[in-house]
């Protein structure tokens, strides 16, 4: 092949590279100006202010309060998070420092499968045993009643979807703990859990919130399997037995009326458009946090 | 070499794709097309029993139907996502600005039901329920317990409404002169779904379409959810004439001679965006208009009256 | 004091077998539950036919207008991801200077991307599908489909071509290479991390409900062209699960199954892959 054919081979796959690349920061930006402009309608019309912190949602009225499903959404994340966090951690720790090598790669593999499961499927299984669990056998324990689709079952679901998340950024950041450390508190002494508390977790702080915080975003903004098992009602949960109706059911469920009231797709995008904040926001912080312990070791 | 027929074979797929992008037409003189239809649950049968039938005739037509309430359907008539939207309530004033051309096809109504396991349910069929009673239960929530609806007991009523946009709730909703975001209850997603909920749970209350309650084969209530009677005049019991839920024919028969009140009966639509664009979509509403009423009994819906169906075949013209 | 230090530590140790146990035990009690209820809905007509008399309702029939609706949403979506991320992990690596401006705005905008929540891809599709006119189909259930799983590829391939050492290059800059021929070589070096790529992406793909939920539509039938709209497994289980009808629901089980077995065989062969083929490396 002629050298100057290879060179223009060169420019041109540069160029469309180039083009390529830039096409996709354009597309974040698109994402984030599209909800905004789908937003505005609703923003002009009432102050960000009473949407966020208003509950009466009543589109025939021109009432979007938004709070509720923020509340929501909190609700179902907190749950998940103090689940999840715990656990993982644990187990996070059970696996990367007392485990055999053997067991550790069985436990892997097998938690990484966890993370492939299609949320729907997390949902039919919220369905079939949290629901009826929470319904007739832990909720009468509580409270008078509770169908079983509640905060709580929303909790358990996500949680159990965040546990793989988790529980591989935690193995990352304990791999660069370095072993010397641990091997100096053993060798004055310590028992393994005391090394374990000491140098490994002290020194895994940032590494814990940055692992918590991505757990969040993922949490706040799985859509399905939580719709499945919530319960739908908007209202402010009196207890883990309450129905709640997080931001992304929101979408998904009214999506379908957005054309017979005018400020309804506009009022849609703007949830959209706070999800995308938010996660944007947490994603940054944790992405953050991961890089300088990268930049670190 | 090798890279050039790759990049050939790339083309080719390319082209064999998009190029199917439009279906070609396979005989020059027989309808041909597709009709995509979406919307209310309660038109969801009939309109599958519709589509099957004018297929035989058509068979070049291809139809494809999708459920997700009233609201899907008119989002997606208006945005031209489909050609037919189905729509079990009323359009709204801003809904015909935009272009929304309803075509009345059939009748059909929502009944309050609770579960066949319910622990009063033969009094609740003996004394049935009035209608303050419902709104009660449905709109303010005032009542919050089976002794609120004339039993003795203070077990909790358990509500359940539609978490999608539906015709049918609005419809309950206009019943009481409301709409479908005063309804209370737990919020389930779809026909079906609602029923489903109330069936599970023996101190549930739910509203659905008839079609949804009774069996298309026995014409009985057999799929766990039992309608309530309405206690019409509110004497407190359920007269002879008004005890007609017992088969789907009967309840059919009701709504028809007026008894059962509109609403919660209502008119079904099929609407389109402005005038029918394609020949299919026209042959189909007409089809449905004229020869496709006469499935509408065996279904277990409400045959039109001739004024309304004549106005929709004014339409078409 | 000694005793009270065992005895702490020996304390966690339990705690977090215990925690370890729920975890795994929790994958274990899902798959089972899937397991279970899908293999007694389980029959060859499930597989091999639509369903009869329409999904919400209908008695007989099957899940294929799923299952292949989902299966062509995937490989639609995974081809056109492969077309835009190929290159633009290639510029990042190997056209752009190391730590140039555009490598890292655009290394973060693929981070930005990736942790976008799928209802939002499947809100801005729906804007996108309305503004061009398009129908709710086949091919606007892959474009969302592909912008979810355009970073997940991009990510996916960046750390593989990353891990190449820079002595590769240094060796085909020395001989005269091109920056496309050095790319060529990269990329085969990095086939078998391309492989795993293509493997999460496709079952992302395909178990994702609510990109396709406002987007591909639903029928009852296997679409012929792009123009059409098509049933996926995810809406398959959600839309059947939840009605009274027993057959209807016997369907979402047994598409939960299909979906679970599909997405298993994909996470394990990614893992056998990126084993397996990693002995080219040098």
């Amino acid at each position: 092949m002629s050298y100057k054919a290879r060179l223009i081979k060169d420019r041109i796959s540069a160029n469309l590279f180039l083009v390529l690349s830039l096409f996709s920061i354009l597309t974040v930006v698109l994402i984030g100006y599209g909800l905004y402009y789908k937003s505005a309608p609703i923003l002009g019309d009432s102050s960000l202010w009473h949407l966020l912190s208003s509950t009466e949602w009543k589109p025939f009225k021109n009432e979007f309060g938004f709070f509720s499903y923020i509340v929501g959404s909190l609700a179902v994340t907190i749950i998940a998070i103090v689940i999840a966090l715990p656990l993982s951690l644990l187990a996070a720790i059970y696996i990367a420092e007392y485990a055999p090598y053997r067991l550790r790669q069985i436990l892997v593999p097998l938690i990484d499968l966890l993370s492939g499961i299609p949320p729907v499927v997390y949902g039919v299984w919220g369905v079939l045993v949290i629901v009826p669990y929470i319904g007739d056998h832990l909720a009468p324990h509580f409270v008078d009643y509770s169908s079983g689709y509640c905060a709580l079952a929303g909790g358990v679901v996500l949680a159990v979807m965040v546990f793989p998340l988790i529980i591989s950024i935690l193995l990352e950041v304990f791999d660069t703990v370095p072993n010397e450390l641990k091997d100096a508190s053993l060798s004055l002494g310590a028992t393994q859990w005391e090394t374990t508390r000491k140098v490994v977790l002290k020194k895994s702080i940032p590494g814990i919130i940055a692992a918590t915080v991505l757990g969040i975003s993922r949490a706040i903004g799985e859509t399905l399997a939580v719709l499945m098992v919530c319960g739908n009602l908007p209202m402010i949960p009196h207890s883990l037995f309450d129905s709640v109706y997080p931001l992304p059911a929101l979408i998904a469920n009214n999506y379908g009326d957005m054309m017979s009231i005018p400020m309804y797709e506009s009022a849609l995008m703007l949830s959209a458009l706070i999800l995308f904040v938010i996660i944007f926001i947490f994603n940054a912080i944790s992405r953050l946090i991961l890089y300088r312990i990268e930049n670190r070791s | 070499m090798k890279k050039s027929i790759l990049i050939a074979g790339f083309l080719a797929l390319g082209w064999v794709t998009f190029s199917s992008y439009k279906p070609s037409p396979t005989r020059p003189d027989q309808l041909s097309g597709t009709i995509s239809i979406s919307g209310a649950f309660a038109l969801y049968p009939i309109t599958v029993k519709w589509a099957e039938e004018f297929r035989k005739i058509h068979p070049d037509v291809k139809i494809d139907i999708s459920a997700g309430g009233a609201g899907k359907g008119i989002t997606d008539v208006l945005s031209n996502i489909t050609d037919i939207g189905l729509v079990s309530r009323n359009l709204t004033p801003e809904e015909t600005k935009k272009g929304a051309n309803p075509f009345a096809v059939t009748k059909d109504a929502v009944v309050p039901v609770i579960s066949a396991s319910n622990p009063y349910l033969k009094d609740l069929l003996a004394k049935g329920i009035k209608k303050n009673a419902l709104n009660d239960i449905f709109i303010t929530g005032d009542a919050r317990v089976w002794a609120q609806a004339g039993e003795k007991s203070n077990a909790p009523i358990h509500v359940y409404t539609r978490s999608d946009a539906a015709g049918a709730a609005e419809t309950w909703a206009n019943y009481f002169g409301k709409k479908q975001e005063d309804l209370q209850g737990v919020a389930v997603y779809g026909d079906p779904g609602l029923a489903q909920a109330v069936k599970k749970d023996p101190l549930g209350i739910g509203f659905n379409n008839i079609v949804y309650v009774y069996d298309q084969n026995t014409k009985q209530a057999t799929n766990g959810v039992i309608p309530i009677p309405i206690d019409l005049n509110n004497n407190g019991k359920i007269d002879p004439d008004e005890n007609f839920y017992g088969t789907i024919d009967q309840i059919v028969a009701a709504i028809t001679s007026g008894k059962y009140p509109s609403p919660p009966a209502r008119d079904l639509y099929f609407v389109t965006k402005g005038a029918p664009k394609t020949e299919a979509v026209k042959e189909f509403i007409k089809y449905v208009l004229t020869d496709g009423q006469k499935f509408i009994p065996e279904q277990g819906y409400i045959t039109l009256s001739p004024a309304k169906i004549n106005a929709g075949l004014n339409k078409l013209k | 004091m000694q005793l009270r230090r065992k005895i702490e530590s020996a304390f966690f140790k339990s705690l977090m077998i215990v925690a370890t146990l729920i975890i795994a035990g929790s994958l274990i009690m899902i798959l089972w539950t899937i397991a279970s209820k899908g293999m007694q809905s389980l029959t060859w007509d499930i597989i091999s036919k639509v369903p009869e008399g329409g999904y919400y309702i209908g008695k007989g029939g099957g899940i294929l207008n799923a299952i292949i609706g989902s299966v062509y949403i995937s490989i639609g979506a995974t081809l056109l991801g492969l077309l835009i991320s190929i290159p633009v992990v290639l510029y990042v690596n190997i056209y752009a200077k190391r730590n140039s401006w555009i490598a890292n705005i655009t290394r973060l905008t693929f981070d930005v991307l990736f942790g976008i929540p799928s209802i939002v891809y499947g809100a801005f599709g729906f804007t996108i599908m309305v503004y061009f006119g398009l129908r709710a189909s086949l091919l606007a259930g892959i474009i969302t489909v592909t912008l979810l799983v355009i970073p997940i590829l991009a990510r996916a391939m960046d750390e593989v071509i990353r891990l190449a050492p820079t002595e590769l290059s240094d060796a085909t800059y020395a001989l005269g290479a091109t920056r496309w021929e050095t790319s060529l070589i990269f990329l085969r070096q990095a086939i078998p991390g391309i492989i795993t790529a293509i493997l999460l992406s496709f079952g992302r793909a395909i178990g994702d409900a609510a990109t396709v939920l406002f987007t591909a539509g639903y029928t009852d039938s296997i679409p012929t062209s792009l123009g059409q709209p098509t049933a996926t497994l995810p809406l398959a289980i959600f839309f059947q699960l939840s009605s009274p009808i027993e057959e209807v629901q016997n369907r979402a089980y047994a598409a939960a199954l299909i979906l679970t077995f599909i997405v298993l065989i994909i996470s394990l062969s990614a893992k056998y892959f990126s084993k397996k083929l990693s002995k080219h490396k040098i």
